[in-house]
C-alpha cells in the first residue's frame, strides 16, 4: 500500500480526457456497477416469479390457452423482439464510446438506441390496448398471467426509455466520471431487460406449443 | 487509531480536520438528511425497538387472552388481528430491520474499516421507507382494519369473497412496502462488502459477522421477489379482478403457498443468520481466540441460506402433494442440519477451547445455542413426514419455531446489545442486572415457550381463540401466559439496565474487551468519519494485530492514508480488496426523505383505490429521483 498516492481519486475527473484516464486505470469495476447488476439480479427474480406462475398455472390447466381464446400470434411479436433486441447494439456502443471519452458518438449511439426502443414501445401499447379488447383480464387464469407478465416487461421497457432519456440529458454538459459509470450501468439495465423480453415473450408464444 | 493514546499535535489536527469536514448539520434537519450509516443505524435501532414493544403487547394480549379456558378479553375478530400483526411485526418490522437494518447498518462499515455504506443515500432511502412502511401497516390497526389472516395469509381466507374488508390490501401492500426497504438494504449491503472493504481485507479476511450479513442480504435479494410477486397477484386478484388464486377459472389455491414458502423458508433463514453472525463477534470477544474453524463457518453461514431456498415444501406437508415431492423436500430439508451442526460445533469447541468469561454477552450466546439446538432437535422430527402431518398447525409447530425465532435469533440481538453497547454509546452497562437480565428472559422465555410442545401434542391448534376446560390444556396455558409475563420483566430489565448505564455508566474507553475486530481500534462513540487513516489489514482480527495498529498510529502522524480531500473513502477489488480508486462519498441529502414521502402517497392511494392518483404520485416519485441525481459527487 506503499504507492497509494498512485491511486486514482476517480470522482474527480470532469472532463473528457481526465475521465478517459480514470477509466482505462481502473483495475475493476465501480460500485455503480455492482449497484445495476444487484438491481438486475432482483428484477430477474421477480420476472422468474411471473415464469414460474406461468407455467405452473399451464401444467395445472387442461385447456392453454382455454378454449374461446386464440393462441397468441407469431410474427408480429417476434419481429418487434428482434427490432428490442438489436438495441443492444447502440446501448453497448454508447458505453465503449463513453468509456473513451467520444461525447457525440456516445450521444448518437444512444439516440439510435431510443429511436428502436421507442418504436417498439409505441407498437407494444397499441398491441397491448388491442388485445385487452379481444379478451379482458379479468377473464381467466390465462388471461391474468399473460397480462401481468406483458405488462411488468413493457414498464421495465419504459424505465429504460427514460433511463436514456435522462442520460441524454446529464451529457448535455459533457463527461463526468459519474456519467460515464451512469452509461455503463444503463446500458447493462438495457442489455437484462432486452434478455428478460426474449423469456417473457419466449413464455407467452410457448403457449402455441 | 491513535484514541488509545494521546495524539501527536499532527494527528490531532488531521482528526480535527476530519471532525469538521465530516459533522453533521444539527437538529432534527440534521437527522432527516443524514447519510451517516451510525446515524441511521440508530434511527433503525429506536424503530425497530418501538415496534418489537407493539409486537410484545399483542403476545402479551394473546397470552392473556390464553391464560384460562373461556376469556374474552378480545373478540375473536380482534385476536385474529393480533396474531397476524404480531407475526408481521416481529418478523418484517423487527428481526430484519433490527439485525440488518440497526446491527448491520451500525457495525458494518465499523467492521471493514470504511467511512460509510457503499450508497449512503439509498441507505438513508431505505430507512425512511421502512419507517413509513411500518407507519402504513400501524394505521390499519387504528382504522379496525388490520391484516387477519395469519402473517401467511393463505388464500381463498385472504381472498375478496371471505374478507371483503381493507384488510388484506393492507398487508399486501405494507408487505410489498416494507420489500423495497428490505431490497434496498440488501443491495447496498452486498455491494459495501464487494467494495468498501479496507484495502488488505481479502474475503478470507473479512470478519464472520460480515459474512453472515453477506448471507441474509443474498437470501433478502433472491427471497422477496417471489413474495411481492404473490402479494401483487393477490392485490390484483382481490382489486381488479384476476384469477390467480380461483380454481374455478383455472388458477391455483396452491400457488400462494408455493410462492409464499419460496420466500418463507429462506427468510427463516435471512431471520437467524445475522444473529449467528453477533455469536461470531461476542464469542472470539469474551474466549479470547480465534473462532474454531472459520472458514468452515463462514460457508456454513452461506450454505445455511443458499440450501434454504430448496426446502419450501415442508410447509406444505399435509396439503396434499404428491409423496415424491414429500420425500425429496424432507430429504433437502434435513440437509440443513449440516451447515447448522457445523455452526454449533464451532461456537460450543471456540468456548471449551478459549477462556471464556460468561459476561452478559456471552451468557446470552450460550442461552441462544441451547434454545437454537432445542429448536433444532424439534426441527429434525419435522423431517418425519407422517410426524409433521399429525402436528401441522398445533403448538408444536408454534413451540419449534419460537425456540428458533425468539431464542435463536433475539437472544443474540439481546447480547449484541450489551456487547456494542459501550461502543455505541461510550458507557459500560452493569454487570449483574445484565446477568440478572439473563436468567430472568431464560426462565422466562423457556417457561413461556416449552409447555407449548406438550400442549401441541395433545392437539391444541394454533390461532384458536379459546379453548374448553377440563381437556388438559388449561394448566400449559397458564405457565405459558406466566412465562409470557416473565419475560417482560426480562426486557424491561434489559432495557432499564441500558437506560441507567447510558446515564450513569462507568466511561468504557475504546475497548473494553478487547474485541477482535476493528471497530474496538476506534473510540467509543465513534467519530463521524470512522477511522482517521484506512487501516491495515493483515488477517480476520485485526485489533489483535498490535503491529498493524502502531503502523495505522504512524500513519497517522506522518499524515499517511488519510483521504482528506473530501469525503472520500477507498474503493477496492471485490475478492482480493487491492487498492483500486479512491471516491467521493455523498453526505446529506434532503431527497432519500423526500422520495420516501411521495413512495408512500402511491400506497397510501392505492390502498384506497385511487389509481389515477396513485400513478400520479409515481410520477413524482420519479421527478425526485431526477432532483436525487441532479448533484454529482464532484460537486458536493
Amino acid at each position: 500500500m506503499t504507492d497509494y498516492a498512485a491511486v486514482p481519486r476517480t470522482t474527480e475527473a470532469t472532463d473528457a480526457a481526465a475521465v478517459t484516464r480514470v477509466v482505462s486505470q481502473r483495475v475493476s469495476k465501480p460500485a455503480a456497477w455492482w449497484g445495476m447488476i444487484i438491481l438486475i439480479a432482483s428484477e430477474a427474480t421477480l420476472f422468474g416469479a411471473f415464469v414460474g406462475t406461468y407455467y405452473y398455472l399451464r401444467f395445472n390447466t387442461v385447456a392453454w390457452p382455454p378454449d374461446g381464446l386464440p393462441k397468441p400470434d407469431l410474427v408480429a411479436p417476434l419481429i418487434l423482439l428482434g427490432v428490442l433486441v438489436l438495441s443492444s447494439l447502440p446501448m453497448q456502443i454508447a458505453s465503449r464510446a463513453a468509456r473513451a471519452g467520444r461525447l457525440a458518438r456516445t450521444r448518437l449511439a444512444i439516440v439510435a438506441a431510443l429511436v428502436l426502443q421507442c418504436g417498439y414501445f409505441v407498437y407494444e401499447i397499441h398491441d397491448f390496448r388491442d388485445q385487452l379488447h379481444r379478451f379482458d383480464i379479468t377473464r381467466d387464469a390465462y388471461s391474468s398471467i399473460y397480462y401481468t407478465l406483458l405488462g411488468a416487461d413493457h414498464g421495465h421497457v419504459l424505465l429504460g426509455i427514460l433511463f436514456n432519456f435522462w442520460l441524454l440529458w446529464k451529457l448535455a454538459r459533457g463527461f463526468t466520471t459519474y456519467r460515464v459509470n451512469a452509461v455503463q450501468a444503463v446500458t447493462w439495465y438495457w442489455h437484462a431487460v432486452n434478455i428478460l423480453t426474449v423469456v417473457v415473450i419466449g413464455t407467452l408464444l410457448s403457449a402455441r406449443a | 487509531m491513535a484514541i488509545a493514546t494521546p495524539p501527536s499535535p499532527a494527528a490531532a489536527e488531521t482528526m480535527e480536520r476530519l471532525e469538521r469536514m465530516w459533522q453533521s448539520r444539527p437538529g432534527v434537519l440534521g437527522w432527516l438528511t443524514t447519510t451517516d450509516h451510525k446515524r441511521i443505524g440508530l434511527l433503525y435501532f429506536w424503530t425497530t425497538l418501538v415496534l418489537f414493544g407493539a409486537g410484545g403487547i399483542e403476545a402479551l394480549l394473546i397470552r392473556t387472552q390464553l391464560i384460562a379456558p373461556n376469556q374474552n378479553l378480545v373478540s375473536p375478530s380482534t385476536y385474529d388481528e393480533l396474531f397476524t400483526l404480531h407475526g408481521m411485526t416481529m418478523i418484517f418490522f423487527f428481526i430484519i430491520p433490527m439485525t440488518t437494518g440497526a446491527f448491520g447498518n451500525y457495525l458494518l462499515p465499523l467492521m471493514i474499516g470504511a467511512r460509510d455504506m457503499a450508497f449512503p443515500r439509498m441507505n438513508a432511502l431505505s430507512y425512511w421507507i421502512f419507517l413509513a412502511s411500518a407507519i402504513f401497516l400501524y394505521t390499519s390497526l387504528f382504522m379496525g382494519m388490520a391484516p387477519n389472516a395469519g402473517w401467511f395469509d393463505y388464500v381463498p381466507l385472504a381472498n375478496r369473497q371471505f374478507n371483503p374488508g381493507s384488510n388484506i390490501d393492507f398487508y399486501c401492500l405494507g408487505i410489498i412496502f416494507n420489500s423495497i426497504a428490505s431490497t434496498l438494504t440488501a443491495g447496498q449491503f452486498i455491494v459495501t462488502m464487494f467494495k468498501s472493504r479496507a484495502p488488505g481485507m481479502s474475503f478470507n479476511r473479512m470478519p464472520l459477522f460480515c459474512w453472515a450479513q453477506l448471507a441474509a442480504a443474498f437470501g433478502l435479494l433472491f427471497a422477496l421477489p417471489a413474495l411481492s410477486a404473490d402479494t401483487i397477484f393477490l392485490f390484483l386478484d382481490r382489486n381488479v379482478g384476476t384469477h390467480f388464486f380461483d380454481p374455478s377459472r383455472g388458477g391455483e389455491t396452491l400457488l400462494w403457498q408455493h410462492l409464499f414458502w419460496i420466500f418463507g423458508h429462506p427468510e427463516v433463514y435471512i431471520l437467524i443468520v445475522p444473529a449467528f453472525g453477533i455469536a461470531t463477534s461476542i464469542i472470539p470477544a469474551f474466549t479470547q481466540r480465534r473462532l474454531v474453524a472459520f472458514p468452515l463457518v463462514a460457508i456454513a453461514e452461506i450454505l445455511v441460506v443458499f440450501i434454504g431456498f430448496g426446502v419450501w415444501a415442508h410447509h406444505m406437508f399435509a396439503t396434499g402433494l404428491p409423496t415424491i415431492t414429500l420425500v425429496f423436500f424432507a430429504a433437502a430439508t434435513a440437509l440443513v442440519v449440516i451447515p447448522s451442526t457445523i455452526q454449533v460445533f464451532a461456537w460450543c469447541m471456540s468456548f471449551v477451547l478459549g477462556l471464556a468469561r460468561f459476561k452478559t454477552p456471552l451468557l446470552f450466546i450460550a442461552g441462544f445455542i441451547f434454545m437454537f439446538v432445542t429448536g433444532g432437535l424439534t426441527g429434525i422430527m419435522f423431517v418425519a413426514i407422517p410426524f409433521d402431518q399429525q402436528v401441522t398447525d398445533t403448538y408444536f409447530v408454534v413451540a419449534h419455531f419460537h425456540y428458533i425465532i425468539f431464542g435463536a435469533a433475539v437472544f443474540p440481538i439481546f447480547g449484541g446489545m450489551y456487547y456494542w453497547f459501550p461502543k455505541v454509546t461510550g458507557k459500560l452497562y452493569f454487570e449483574l442486572p445484565g446477568q440478572i437480565s439473563f436468567w430472568v428472559l431464560f426462565a422466562g422465555t423457556n417457561l413461556l415457550f416449552f409447555p407449548m410442545h406438550i400442549v401441541g401434542l395433545l392437539g391444541m391448534p394454533r390461532r384458536v381463540y379459546t379453548y374448553p376446560s377440563g381437556i388438559g390444556w388449561t394448566a400449559y396455558n397458564l405457565a405459558e401466559s406466566i412465562g409470557g409475563y416473565l419475560t417482560l420483566v426480562g426486557i424491561l430489565l434489559l432495557l432499564g439496565n441500558l437506560v441507567v448505564s447510558y446515564f450513569r455508566g462507568e466511561p468504557a474507553g475504546p475497548d473494553p474487551w478487547h474485541g477482535p475486530t476493528l471497530e474496538w481500534t476506534i473510540s467509543s462513540p465513534p467519530p463521524e468519519y470512522n477511522f482517521a487513516v484506512v487501516p491495515k489489514v493483515t488477517s480476520p482480527y485485526p485489533n489483535w494485530d498490535a503491529a498493524d495498529r502502531e503502523e495505522d498510529r504512524r500513519h497517522l502522524d506522518e499524515g499517511v492514508l488519510v483521504l482528506q480531500h473530501g469525503h472520500e473513502q477507498p474503493a477496492v477489488t471485490p475478492v482480493d480488496a487491492r487498492f483500486a480508486e479512491i471516491v467521493e462519498m455523498p453526505h446529506e441529502s434532503p431527497w432519500p426523505v423526500i422520495l420516501a414521502f411521495t413512495l408512500s402517497l402511491v400506497f397510501v392511494m392505492l390502498v384506497i383505490h385511487k389509481y389515477g392518483v396513485a400513478g400520479i404520485m409515481g410520477i413524482l416519485c420519479l421527478l425526485a429521483l431526477v432532483g436525487w441525481h441532479s448533484k454529482e459527487p464532484q460537486e458536493s
